[in-house]
């Protein structure tokens, strides 16, 4: 980025530096969010939020690199997270109401005994 | 030609760094809320607001090309993308919630007027016990509120 203008091109390489440093620490944070997170559902929430930011990273490395094909990669990971989130939700719930029948099961079972 | 160059890195790099403090927001939020669906009211902050402006830093930067245009689709695809999962999510969240009585209480529409029409009729001493207990109000129920109704 910016060749031919002096100076410039060494300010995009220190501004696009320190974004990536603070993203990744940023990524960090977000990790220790979903080993903590007491629940599933934040869990969830943690890895939703890492996908947005590495998102943000690829962008930034295709500026930085000036490979244009890099934003395609970005789009693709954008989809990806979002059929993740989707998958992981449907099956979570679905194991949980089949184990919620099953036991229900069993108690009117004992019931009836 | 060189200030206009020096002006589009200028711009691009507030609207980058503003993305990143909404970012730096988001992750406050996120470690400072006691329970997940207030969380994920942080969470989505930067789903739509944080990428937003981060990449139309980065698209003033780039300036007006087909790398921009698909910048900008990652945008538009979030927009859409996010309050979707969100919404799964809360879904989740609320279904397999097996002590809901602790983090939240569900009341009917005719019941919470009722309840808000008595705290404005009431003085506004109720009000600040109320802003003051709003901090702990996933660790414990609103003792309060429950006794109101």
């Amino acid at each position: 980025m910016g060749e031919g203008v002096p100076g410039l091109a060494s300010a995009y390489t220190i501004l696009f530096t320190a974004a990536l440093i603070f993203l990744a620490i940023l990524l960090v944070l977000c990790l220790i969010r979903a080993i903590i997170g007491p629940r599933v559902a934040d869990r969830l929430v943690a890895v939703n939020m890492m996908g947005t930011i590495v998102m943000v990273i690829i962008a930034i490395l295709a500026l930085m690199l000036q490979e244009g094909y890099l934003v395609d990669i970005c789009l693709i990971y954008a989809m990806i997270s979002f059929l993740a989130v989707i998958v992981l939700t449907k099956v979570y719930m679905g194991v949980y109401l089949a184990r919620k029948d099953q036991t229900d099961g069993k108690e009117q079972e004992n019931g009836d005994n | 030609m060189e200030i206009i160059e020096w002006l589009q890195f200028l711009i691009g790099a507030i609207l980058l760094l503003l993305g990143l403090g909404i970012f730096t927001v988001e992750m406050i939020g996120v470690y400072r809320f006691h329970y997940v669906l207030n969380r994920m009211h942080a969470a989505a902050m930067g789903d739509t607001l944080g990428i937003g402006f981060c990449l139309v830093g980065l698209i003033v930067m780039n300036g007006l090309n087909l790398t921009s245009l698909k910048l900008f689709l990652v945008v538009a695809f979030l927009w859409f993308s996010s309050p979707t999962s969100s919404h799964l999510i809360a879904r989740l969240e609320v279904t397999t919630d097996t002590e809901k009585e602790k983090h939240y209480r569900e009341v009917p529409l005719a019941e919470l007027e009722k309840e808000m029409e008595e705290r404005k009729a009431n003085s506004s001493v109720e009000t600040k016990e109320f802003l003051t207990q709003k901090g702990s109000a996933g660790k414990e129920p609103r003792e309060n509120l429950g006794q109101e109704a």
